[in-house]
C-alpha cells in the first residue's frame, strides 16, 4: 500500500479524452518518475491529484484517506504540494515572507513577527542544506534558487509529497546535482516525490520507480533498476513513432533570410543566413531569446540594431509589412495567441489572408471553402463542418488549422514558435512530417522548440541559443540531445560540463 | 410511442438550435404578444396601426440606428457612452446647415460629417492613445452636449431657427415641406410604414452585409474575440478599434438627420438624454454579448423593436405612472442579461450532474453484475 493510490482515473474535456483508466501508485519515501510526452496526460493527472480539476471517474487514496472530490485546499492540507515548471514565488517579497505567505507568524498585538519568521526560515534552510539568506529579495534570486525556495516553502507547510514538474529545465549541471542532493536527503527523511521530466539520464540517476503514460493511457510501471532508457522511450512514444527518421537531404536554394548583427529585446548581435528550402531549428532554455528573435523576424517586437533582409530587401515595421514579404509566424501558446474562440473553423483559417488581401473587401465563401478543403486535405485536419466552432477541435487539429491559416497566405518563410506545445503524439509526428513536406515544396521553415529528438528528425541545422546569443550551430549530422543540452545550459563553459563533453 | 418521442425530440432540438441562434426574434415575438394582450385587456383591438407605431417610434428608428454602431463598438470589446450627446450635436449642426443653405444634401452631409468627427475623436483617444473607452466617451458625452448648450445661446436665432434655447428647422425655407412633412413624418401609402423606418432598415442591411460578408467585418469580431491573436494574424487592431467609433459617429449623424426631420427641432438640454443607455439596451436585447467577439447585427434590429414595444407596454398599463417606467425597463434588461449569462452556466451544471448520475448508475450496475 503506497502513500498515494490513484485508480481508474478517466477525464474528458468536452469531446477530447485526456485520460482513460489511469493508475498511479507512489510509495512513501520514494522518488517516482512520471513519464510521457507532451500531451500524454501527465499534467491532467497531476491537476486532478491537486484538486485543480475534477476527475470523471476513479478514486484517489492519499495517506490512507480517500478523496472522492478533492479541492485545492483539501489536497494542500493533506500534504501534497505542486512545484510548478514556471516558478510560483512572489518576486516583490523577501525570501522569508514567501515561506510564510498566508501563514505569517504574528506577535501578541497581531503584528508580523519578522524576527521569528527569519529565524525559522534560517533553521529550515540549514535542515535542508539550502544556502540562502532569508532576508534577500526573491527578485534577486536565480531560477534554481527560486525553485529551492518553492520546495522549502512546501516542506515548511508540512508537505508529505511534492510534485516536481520538470524541475531541471532551467538549471545548469551543477545546480541539478545540488537539487538532487537535497532530494536524496529529503527522501531519506521519508518525503515522497513525483518527478516529471523528459531527460532520461536524470531519471536514471534520481528516480526509484516510474510510471509511463501515453495518449492518456497507463502504459507501464516498475523499478528503474529493472528497465533501460530505450525501453522507457519506446513506452513513451510508442513503437511506430520511434526511430523513424523522416529526414531527407535536399538541395538548398539561395539565401532567402539574412540576419546581420540583429539586436532586440532579450537577444543581441545575432547573425544568421538561411537558405531557401532549409529547415532550421532554434533551441535553448526558457528565456534564451529564440522566441524573441522569431517575433522580431515577424515585426511583433521591434529591433534596436542590425538588419533583417528577406530576399535581399531590408525589412522593418509592423506585422503586415513582414506578411507582404511572404513571412508567416505561428506563435507559441496557441490558446492565447492563435485561437479566436468566437469564430468558426473557416474564419479562423482565413483571418490572416483577409488581413493580407484587404484591398479586396468582399468575401467569396465559395472560394474560401475550396481553399479550406484543399488545406484540410493537405494537413489531414480532422474536423466536421467548417462552420463549427474552433473550440470543438482537439489541440492538434486546432494547431493544424492555424498552420492552414498561414499556408493560406502563400508565405515563403514559415516561422513556427513551439508548434507542438500541447499537441498529442500522433498530431505531433504529423506536424513534423508536414514541415518536411513544406520544405520539399521550397518553403523555408524555422522552428523554435525544445524537442531535440524531433529536431534531429527534420532539421538541416540547429541553432542553440544561450542568454540571447548564438551558442552553437549544429549541422544535421552533428545534432544529438546531449551536446545540444550542453550548449543550451552553457555547461560547455563550466568545468563539470567540459569534462563531460570530453 | 417511441417514434412519437423521436419526432418531438427532433422538433425540440431544432427549436433549441433556433432559439440559440435567433433568440432575439423569440424575445420580440414574446414581447409583441404581451403587448397585444395588454391592448386587448384595455378593451381595444390590436391592429396593424400598433405595429406601424412601433416601427415609427424614435426608440426604434433613432435609437436603433445608433445601436447598430454601438453593437460594432461592443463587439470589439469597447463602449461608447457619448452617442446621446453626439446626437444632439449632430442635430444642431444639421439644423443650422439647413437654415443657412436650405439644401437637403448639405443638411445630411453636415450631420454625417459632425458625427464622423465626434466618433473620430472618441476613436483616436480610445484606440491610439489607449485610454479606456468608458472614460473617454464619458468625457466626450459631457463635452458634446455642453458645447451645444452654450452654442445655442450664443448664435443668432436666425441660424438656430429658434429663440428658446433650441435648434429648429426654419419653416420658411422652401425645402422644409419636403424634409419635414414628406420625409420626416410621412409614410409609404398603402402599408403606412414611415419613410424613416426604411432609412433604418437600409442602414441595418448595409451594416449586416459589412459585418458578415467583408473582411473588415470579420476583423471586428476577431479583435473583440481575441485581440492578441488578431494582432498576430496581421490585423490592424488599433485601426479597427478607431473605425468602429467612426462608423458609430456616422450612424449617429444619420440618426440626427432623421430626428431633425421627424421632430423639426432639438433641445440640447433635454434631447437624446440617456439614449446611450437605450442603445446599449437594444444591443443587449439583440443578443450581443457584452464581453465582445460575438453577436448577430440582425439582433440589434429586433432588439430595438423589442425595446420600443416594452416601452409601449409600460405606457399602455394605466396603473403605471411614467415615473416608474424606468424601473420596468431596467428590470427587463437585467432579466435578459441574466438569461444570457446564467443560462449557459445552468445548462452546463445540469449536463454535468446528469453525466455524474449516469456514471454512478453504470458503476452500481457493474458492481451488481460482478456480485451476481
Amino acid at each position: 500500500m503506497g502513500i498515494l493510490e490513484m485508480q481508474h482515473i478517466s477525464k474528458a474535456f468536452g469531446g477530447v479524452i485526456a485520460l482513460t483508466d489511469v493508475h498511479l501508485t507512489v510509495e512513501a519515501g520514494e522518488i517516482h518518475a512520471l513519464l510521457g510526452e507532451n500531451g500524454a496526460g501527465k499534467s491532467t493527472l497531476m491537476n486532478i491529484l491537486t484538486g485543480v480539476i475534477t476527475t470523471d471517474t476513479g478514486e484517489i487514496l492519499f495517506d490512507g484517506k480517500s478523496y472522492p472530490n478533492p479541492t485545492i485546499a483539501m489536497m494542500e492540507r493533506a500534504g501534497i504540494a505542486f512545484v510548478h515548471q514556471e516558478v510560483n514565488v512572489v518576486n516583490d517579497l523577501a525570501v522569508f515572507e514567501n515561506i510564510f505567505l498566508n501563514r505569517e507568524l504574528k506577535t501578541k498585538l497581531g503584528l508580523l513577527n519578522r524576527k521569528q519568521m527569519i529565524e525559522e526560515a534560517g533553521q529550515l534552510f540549514t535542515r535542508l542544506g539550502v544556502d540562502m539568506d532569508p532576508c534577500s529579495m526573491v527578485s534577486e534570486l536565480k531560477t534554481s534558487q527560486k525553485q529551492l525556495l518553492e520546495i522549502s516553502r512546501a516542506l515548511h507547510a508540512n508537505a508529505k509529497m511534492l510534485i516536481l514538474d520538470e524541475p531541471t529545465t532551467a538549471l545548469s549541471t551543477q545546480e541539478v546535482e545540488h537539487l538532487f542532493g537535497i532530494l536524496r536527503k529529503l527522501k531519506a527523511q521519508g518525503h515522497s516525490f513525483i518527478f516529471i521530466s523528459h531527460k532520461m539520464p536524470e531519471i536514471f540517476e534520481i528516480a526509484d520507480r516510474y510510471t509511463v503514460l501515453r495518449n492518456g493511457m497507463f502504459i507501464s510501471s516498475g523499478f528503474i533498476t529493472d528497465t533501460t532508457p530505450h525501453q522507457i522511450a519506446t513506452d513513451m512514444v510508442g513503437e511506430q513513432y520511434l526511430d523513424k527518421d523522416y529526414y531527407i537531404p535536399r538541395p538548398l536554394g539561395e539565401t532567402i533570410v539574412e540576419l546581420r548583427n540583429v539586436t532586440g529585446r532579450g537577444f543581441s548581435d545575432v547573425s544568421l543566413e538561411i537558405k531557401k528550402g532549409e529547415i532550421i531549428a532554434f533551441t535553448g532554455l526558457a528565456g534564451c531569446g529564440a522566441s524573441e528573435i522569431m517575433q522580431t523576424m515577424f515585426g511583433v517586437l521591434p529591433f534596436e540594431g542590425g538588419v533583417i533582409r528577406v530576399e535581399g530587401k531590408s525589412l522593418r515595421g509592423a506585422i503586415p509589412h513582414f506578411m507582404k514579404s511572404k513571412i508567416a509566424m505561428l506563435p507559441s501558446n496557441r490558446k492565447e495567441n492563435s485561437v479566436v474562440p468566437d469564430m468558426d473553423i473557416l474564419d479562423n483559417t482565413c483571418i490572416a489572408e483577409h488581413a493580407l488581401s484587404k484591398k479586396q473587401q468582399m468575401i467569396s465563401t465559395k472560394h474560401e471553402l475550396t481553399r479550406y478543403e484543399d488545406l484540410k486535405k493537405l494537413l489531414w485536419i480532422k474536423a466536421g463542418s467548417p462552420k463549427e466552432s474552433i473550440l470543438s477541435l482537439s489541440g492538434g487539429n486546432q494547431q493544424k488549422v492555424f498552420l492552414a491559416r498561414w499556408l493560406n497566405t502563400d508565405a515563403d518563410v514559415l516561422l513556427l514558435d513551439n508548434p507542438t506545445q500541447g499537441v498529442d503524439v500522433g498530431a505531433k509526428a504529423e506536424i513534423y512530417r508536414l514541415i518536411l513536406e513544406f520544405a520539399a515544396r521550397g518553403m523555408t521553415v524555422i522552428i523554435n522548440t525544445l524537442e531535440i529528438p524531433e529536431i534531429k528528425k527534420v532539421s538541416d541545422r540547429c541553432v542553440v541559443f544561450f542568454e540571447g546569443h548564438v551558442a552553437k550551430i549544429f549541422q544535421h549530422d552533428e545534432i544529438n540531445e546531449q551536446d545540444v543540452m550542453l550548449y543550451s545550459t552553457n555547461a560547455i563553459n563550466t568545468r563539470g560540463g567540459a569534462n563531460h563533453a570530453g | 410511442m417511441r417514434a412519437n418521442k423521436g419526432v418531438f425530440a427532433g422538433i425540440g432540438s431544432l427549436l433549441s438550435k433556433a432559439w440559440k441562434r435567433y433568440s432575439f426574434i423569440f424575445v420580440f415575438a414574446i414581447v409583441l404578444l404581451v403587448y397585444a394582450f395588454t391592448i386587448e385587456a384595455n378593451g381595444n383591438t390590436f391592429k396593424w396601426g400598433h405595429i406601424t407605431a412601433i416601427l415609427a417610434s424614435q426608440n426604434t428608428v433613432i435609437v436603433g440606428t445608433m445601436a447598430l454602431g454601438m453593437a460594432l463598438v461592443i463587439i470589439t470589446g469597447q463602449i461608447d457612452l457619448s452617442v446621446g450627446s453626439a446626437l444632439v450635436l449632430c442635430s444642431g449642426v444639421s439644423i443650422m446647415a439647413f437654415n443657412l443653405t436650405n439644401s437637403v444634401i448639405i443638411t445630411l452631409l453636415a450631420a454625417v460629417a459632425a458625427g464622423a468627427l465626434c466618433g473620430l475623436i472618441n476613436g483616436v483617444l480610445a484606440g491610439y492613445a489607449k485610454m479606456p473607452p468608458f472614460i473617454v466617451t464619458l468625457g466626450t458625452m459631457l463635452i458634446y452636449r455642453s458645447l451645444m448648450l452654450s452654442v445655442v445661446r450664443e448664435i443668432d436665432p436666425a441660424i438656430t431657427g429658434s429663440s428658446s434655447s433650441q435648434f429648429a428647422l426654419l419653416s420658411e425655407n422652401s425645402s422644409y415641406d419636403f424634409l419635414r412633412m414628406k420625409f420626416g413624418t410621412g409614410s409609404l401609402p398603402g402599408v403606412s410604414i414611415p419613410y424613416i423606418t426604411f432609412v433604418f432598415v437600409a442602414v441595418m442591411l448595409i451594416i449586416l452585409l459589412v459585418s458578415r460578408r467583408t473582411k473588415y467585418g470579420k476583423s471586428v469580431y476577431a479583435v473583440g474575440s481575441n485581440e492578441k491573436a488578431a494582432f498576430l494574424a496581421g490585423i490592424n487592431v488599433q485601426g479597427v478599434k478607431v473605425s468602429v467609433f467612426v462608423i458609430t459617429g456616422i450612424l449617429v449623424g444619420i440618426a440626427a438627420f432623421v430626428q431633425a426631420c421627424k421632430i423639426g427641432n432639438v433641445t440640447p438640454a433635454s434631447s437624446g438624454k440617456s439614449y446611450e443607455m437605450y442603445a446599449i439596451a437594444a444591443v443587449v436585447l439583440g443578443g450581443i454579448g457584452m464581453s465582445g467577439g460575438k453577436g448577430n447585427l440582425l439582433g440589434v434590429f429586433f432588439g430595438a423593436l423589442s425595446y420600443t414595444t416594452i416601452n409601449f407596454i409600460i405606457v399602455s398599463i394605466p396603473a403605471l405612472t411614467t415615473d416608474i417606467q424606468d424601473t420596468f425597463q431596467g428590470l427587463v434588461l437585467i432579466v435578459v442579461i441574466l438569461v444570457q449569462t446564467v443560462g449557459p452556466v445552468l445548462k452546463e451544471r445540469f449536463a454535468e450532474a446528469r453525466k455524474r448520475r449516469l456514471t454512478r448508475k453504470v458503476a452500481r450496475k457493474e458492481l451488481a453484475d460482478s456480485k451476481a
